[in-house]
């Protein structure tokens, strides 16, 4: 990824702007958290099936009435788990790019 | 078809109409304003026509009839299509706002920075939209089958329900352009998330308890129709008979995880969605609003699957009435796509058949409605504007799109007219789930790899990405047909391989571009354009004159 | 207890409660007490991986913890309402020599067409058209200023009339201003204007920019005439970041640019007040990580702009690092001497690598700064690692930083250079987490 830190920002467009090595560094610390967090994902999601292989509690116990664990799961639990998953995940790379880009200076001039 | 059904249905259409000609006087033709709305959609109206593009006659009538046939296993339907997007919060939603195209071919085009990705990828939506587009055809005609049960002009009630969906929504797409297809949608993915509510009152209402309808459901093997007969659903894990609340219906271990892995990468590769998130107006408003349609997907998946639960208890329960006697054969549906309209006249009598299949119209409709306009917007942008026609005037596109939407309708309804429903129940008991899920196959071998190499691994060059782009096609196209046409089992080993292929093809894409581009001499992505994959800076500054605006305001 | 074990604990007892309730109390038939052990292993091992980012604390947006500019205060000039105008005692560098070159550099550097310094009441330095009837003692006529010198907002003005610049000379060129307040510490003294002859005044930005730094030449001037102890920290501190070198050759890239790309020139002065103001205005010793490296994005562009191609610099930060508290103006230095002593050096290119990473258990931060530069002799390196202060004050930079490393941390932390000459140079710094 050497070659895209190069260079001087293009200043162009004036008011805010980029520098290379910035962008580089902030997609470099975007794509750890995005793998990181798609894996704990993939985990998840692929925890329910293969539970239901290998864990005969899984589906044979009744949590309430009919419903195994796995039927919970599956019908409503793991909705809860991608909301609140995407809420985490949309608020952590939010952060990490206001914390990586910008310039301290946010002051309106004008008075 | 009582006088109530009609009236419904015909409201259904005069709203419809109504918006588009309301969008239409506001829409100068050209082409981003026609694709693109004016990039002025407000957050949660794109959620929700996010949602009423996704949500198709799969997940509104296709999900509650994978539970009614196949129990936990169609359950887990709906949790897959919930999931796929999270690898596009996660991947895809912030980078791809921010390079400010126009379709995903457009998006591909400028961080390759090359029109024969471009072209590679344009071959590849159409196919997936196509794909897309047969199943919403065919559940237009089951449903027109069921509800009215008269053809028009000589065809067949099937046909017809064909032939009224795909011409009355190519013309709304042809008139509207964007801007009225997205308040449609948003407006439909209302009114289906209404009716789902609905239901589920009623339900409730009238004594419902989820989880002993479980118990009840599970009580006895699970049994499906076969010709005339009843037969015993094979559980596919432990042998023997399948139950409703265990895993095992519908597919072995095998099954599951190719079914999984391909709703899960599909949603990232289908262009009519992500074509939405062209519309967001910054990186950050396209993560929140990805954020609200999983909340409001999860919020509509999990009734609709409860829905499918309780069909299956009270179907059984009111066996006996005439008109349902028609439809079972002791007491289990003959048609499993019947589940949702069947359980809306048990609870509501005809009406409430009536207004279900309003809902699942609108659920068709809003869904051809923007796979055409995907199509439309590649065919007329991508290669009339970019490659055929670059100095023509605006207009061009927008009638060369016209013409897609012509095109892709037609081809549609003859596939879907060449398929025979009773034929295919046998092997694939959730019919239009099933097909959508080889979209959703497609999707995920042939664009998603390509998506998420872009925009998170910078040496990936042009040459690579066209080559994954065919090569996923190439292989996802084979195993479906290979698996068709040797009438392959579905439900695990091979057979689900072939019929679920991303599991497969995906990462043979992925591989072939890697490989390949690693062998291109080739620079990887420019700096100008990697900046602005991963740069704020347009973002930032958009919001500092939106509040320098708003100061000098006051 | 160290801090953070607290929620830890917490948490591992809860959930373990949670598993051995979910699994053999609630669910018939219960679970086998094999299950219940590898569940409880296996979710408390992901809780340890996870832990790290949990203990970053509350996220909030960089508006809501920036610290609010603080607004000098008016300083009442003692004799003010009995004094005639030279009551008021002149601050120390504001030499009529000093004021007069000021002026007569801003003019080309702000895209005025004249400049002025004043203080409360009168004008100090004038130049550009209008200069003979505004020259140095006449009375100040433009109401804005009094506001600017007041609250110590930049003003803007546009228009003649007795309300605006208010000359009362009827063919005085100037038609509009931007105005800058000038101070000392949390004092206002006077103020930077930058006129035009039309209507379009002035970017407020640039005027505001040029008059913090020259507020920061006045500031050190102050200090050193108060004549503190050599050893003063703050003072030292100062020295090390005002780098005179520094100031002149990023004012000297400046000014090459301004007639060729004017858009660049300004943006580059904008980015050096901001490192100017981030550089004098800290107070406290620890800063959050983003504060910093935001810094040394500043300092990074405005030597991106010297050295252009033959500065290559490359950021490899760990996510969790982004709200940790580091010492204030310590890795800015570290990468200001790996350009300095590496990159300017060296005929080729030099790469710069400045790597941050957190380990949450051991509750360590450590950063690398990694230059494959000129390096250093034996003899140099030698001495830096003993912490001699060099004659050159090659090692200037790095002795403040273990010094004050020393003072904050006394033992707990690291501090180790490596350099080979003609290869490079790294820099490691081991420090506990705040």
């Amino acid at each position: 990824m050497s070659r895209l830190e190069s260079g001087a920002a293009d200043h162009s467009r004036p008011d805010e702007f980029d520098a290379p090595a910035e962008v580089a560094a902030v997609a470099r610390t975007q794509r750890r958290i995005a793998l990181g967090y798609g894996l704990l994902f993939v985990l998840a999601i692929f925890a329910a099936p293969v539970l239901s292989l290998t864990l005969p509690w899984w589906s044979g116990a009744r949590l309430a009435g009919g419903m195994s664990p796995g039927f919970v799961a599956a019908a409503g639990g793991l909705y809860v788990f991608f909301l609140a998953f995407a809420i985490a995940v949309a608020s952590l790379a939010r952060s990490v790019e206001v914390r990586m880009l910008g310039t301290s200076q946010e002051e309106d001039p004008l008075p | 078809m009582s006088g109530l059904d009609a009236a419904s249905l015909a409201a259904l259409g005069v709203v419809a109409t109504l918006v588009s000609v309301l969008a239409w006087q506001r829409t100068r033709a050209t082409t981003v304003d026609y694709f693109l709305a004016g990039r002025r959609v407000g957050m949660i109206t794109n959620a929700g026509a996010i949602c009423g593009d996704y949500l198709s006659a799969a997940s509104f009538l296709g999900v509650a009839a994978a539970v009614y046939a196949s129990g936990v296993d169609g359950v887990w339907y709906a949790t897959g299509f919930a999931a796929g997007f999270v690898p596009v919060l996660l991947f895809v939603a912030a980078p791809l706002r921010r390079l400010g195209s126009v379709s995903l071919p457009d998006f591909l085009a400028v961080r390759f920075g090359s029109d024969r990705v471009r072209l590679a990828a344009v071959v590849a939506v159409e196919l997936v939209i196509l794909s897309y587009l047969v199943p919403q055809a065919v559940g237009s005609g089951l449903t027109w089958e069921l509800l009215v049960g008269e053809g028009i002009a000589g065809l067949s009630p099937y046909a017809t329900g064909i032939a009224v969906a795909t011409v009355a929504v190519s013309v709304i797409v042809i008139i509207g352009g964007m801007r009225g297809t997205t308040w449609n949608q948003a407006l439909q993915f209302g009114f289906l998330l209404a009716v789902v509510i609905w239901l589920s009152a009623l339900l409730w209402a009238g004594g419902f308890s989820y989880p002993q309808a479980v118990e009840q459901a599970s009580a006895a093997p699970l049994q499906a129709v076969e010709g005339e007969e009843l037969v015993e659903v094979v559980d596919r894990i432990d042998g023997g008979s399948a139950t409703f609340g265990e895993p095992g219906a519908r597919y072995g271990p095998m099954g599951q995880l190719a079914l999984l892995v391909t709703l899960v990468l599909g949603t990232a590769g289908l262009p009519h969605v992500m074509n939405r998130y062209f519309t967001t107006a910054s990186g950050t408003a396209a993560r929140t609003t990805t954020v609200w349609v999983l909340g409001l997907t999860g919020s509509f998946y999990a009734l609709a699957v409860m829905l499918g639960t309780a069909t299956r208890v009270l179907v059984v329960e009111h066996a006996d009435e005439p008109w349902l006697a028609e439809l079972t054969v002791d007491g289990v549906l003959r048609v499993p796509e019947h589940a949702l309209l069947v359980l809306g006249r048990l609870l509501a009598d005809t009406p409430g058949m009536a207004v279900v299949a309003a809902a699942a119209f609108a659920a068709m409709v809003s869904t051809i409605g923007g796979l055409l306009l995907a199509a439309s917007a590649s065919f007329g942008h991508d290669v009339v504007a970019r490659i055929l026609r670059p100095h023509g005037s605006p207009r061009q596109p927008v009638r060369a799109g016209q013409v897609a939407v012509v095109v892709m309708s037609v081809l549609a309804a003859a596939v879907a007219l060449a398929v025979q429903p009773s034929q295919l129940l046998a092997t694939f008991p959730s019919l239009i789930a099933t097909m959508v899920t080889w979209a959703f196959a497609l999707a995920g071998s042939a664009l998603t790899p390509v998506v998420l190499l872009g925009i998170w691994w910078p040496d990936a060059t042009a040459r690579g990405a066209a080559a994954g782009i065919w090569a996923g096609c190439a292989v996802a196209v084979g195993a479906l047909l290979t698996g068709l046409m040797t009438g392959a089992d579905p439900s695990d080993g091979l057979g689900a391989v072939l019929l679920a292929p991303a599991l497969v093809a995906a990462p043979i894409s992925a591989l072939t571009i890697v490989v390949v581009s690693r062998l291109d001499p080739a620079p990887g992505v420019s700096v100008a354009v990697w900046t602005r994959l991963h740069g704020t800076a347009r973002d930032r500054r958009t919001e500092r004159l939106a509040r320098v605006t708003l100061r000098a305001r006051r | 207890m160290m801090r953070g074990t607290g929620p830890l604990l917490a948490a591992v007892t809860g959930l373990w409660a949670v598993i051995v309730l979910v699994s053999r109390v609630l669910t018939q038939p219960p679970m086998s007490p094999v299950t219940t052990i590898v569940a409880g292993v296996l979710i408390t091992d992901l809780l340890i991986v996870g832990y790290g980012s949990t203990l970053r604390g509350p996220r909030q947006s960089r508006r809501a913890r920036r610290p609010r500019p603080r607004r000098p205060r008016l300083r009442r000039p003692p004799h003010a309402e009995d004094g005639g105008p030279d009551a008021q005692p002149r601050p120390e560098g504001l030499t009529d020599e000093v004021v007069d070159q000021a002026v007569a550099l801003l003019l080309p550097l702000l895209d005025g067409d004249a400049v002025s310094i004043t203080d409360h009441h009168r004008m100090l330095a004038f130049a550009g058209p209008g200069h003979e009837h505004h020259a140095r003692g006449s009375p100040l006529h433009a109401r804005t200023r009094d506001s600017v010198l007041h609250t110590g907002r930049t003003g803007v003005v546009w228009g003649r009339g007795e309300d605006l610049l208010g000359c009362p000379l009827p063919d005085c060129p100037l038609r509009s201003a931007a105005i800058a307040a000038l101070s000392v510490g949390d004092e206002i003294i006077g103020s930077v204007t930058v006129y035009r002859t039309t209507d379009d005044p002035p970017r407020a930005e640039l005027v505001e920019a040029a008059a913090g730094i020259l507020s920061l030449h006045l500031e050190v001037a102050e200090l050193e005439s108060r004549q503190r102890l050599a050893t003063d920290a703050e003072l030292d501190a100062l020295r090390a970041q005002i780098n005179p070198h520094f100031l002149f050759n990023t004012l000297n890239t400046i000014a090459s640019r301004i007639r060729t790309e004017p858009e660049d020139a300004r943006q580059l002065l904008v980015r050096l007040a901001d490192f100017f103001r981030y550089a004098i205005r800290q107070r406290g010793q620890f800063v959050d990580f983003s504060q910093e490296y935001a810094f040394v994005r500043t300092y990074v562009t405005l030597e991106q702009a010297r050295f252009g191609d033959r500065l290559h610099v490359e950021y490899d930060i760990d996510p969790a690092v982004l709200s940790v508290d580091v010492p204030v103006l310590m890795i800015q230095p570290l990468v200001e001497n790996a350009i300095k002593h590496g990159a300017s050096g060296n005929v080729g290119r030099t790469t710069v690598r400045l790597r941050v990473r957190v380990a949450p258990l051991a509750r360590l931060l450590e950063v690398t700064v990694r230059d494959d530069g000129v390096g250093m002799d034996e003899a140099t390196l030698a001495a830096v690692a003993a912490g001699e202060r060099l004659e050159d004050a090659r090692g200037v930079g790095l002795t403040n930083i273990r010094q004050r490393l020393t003072l904050l941390f006394g033992a707990q932390h690291e501090f180790d250079v490596r350099s080979t000459e003609g290869e490079g140079t790294t820099v490691h710094l081991r420090l506990p987490m705040g």
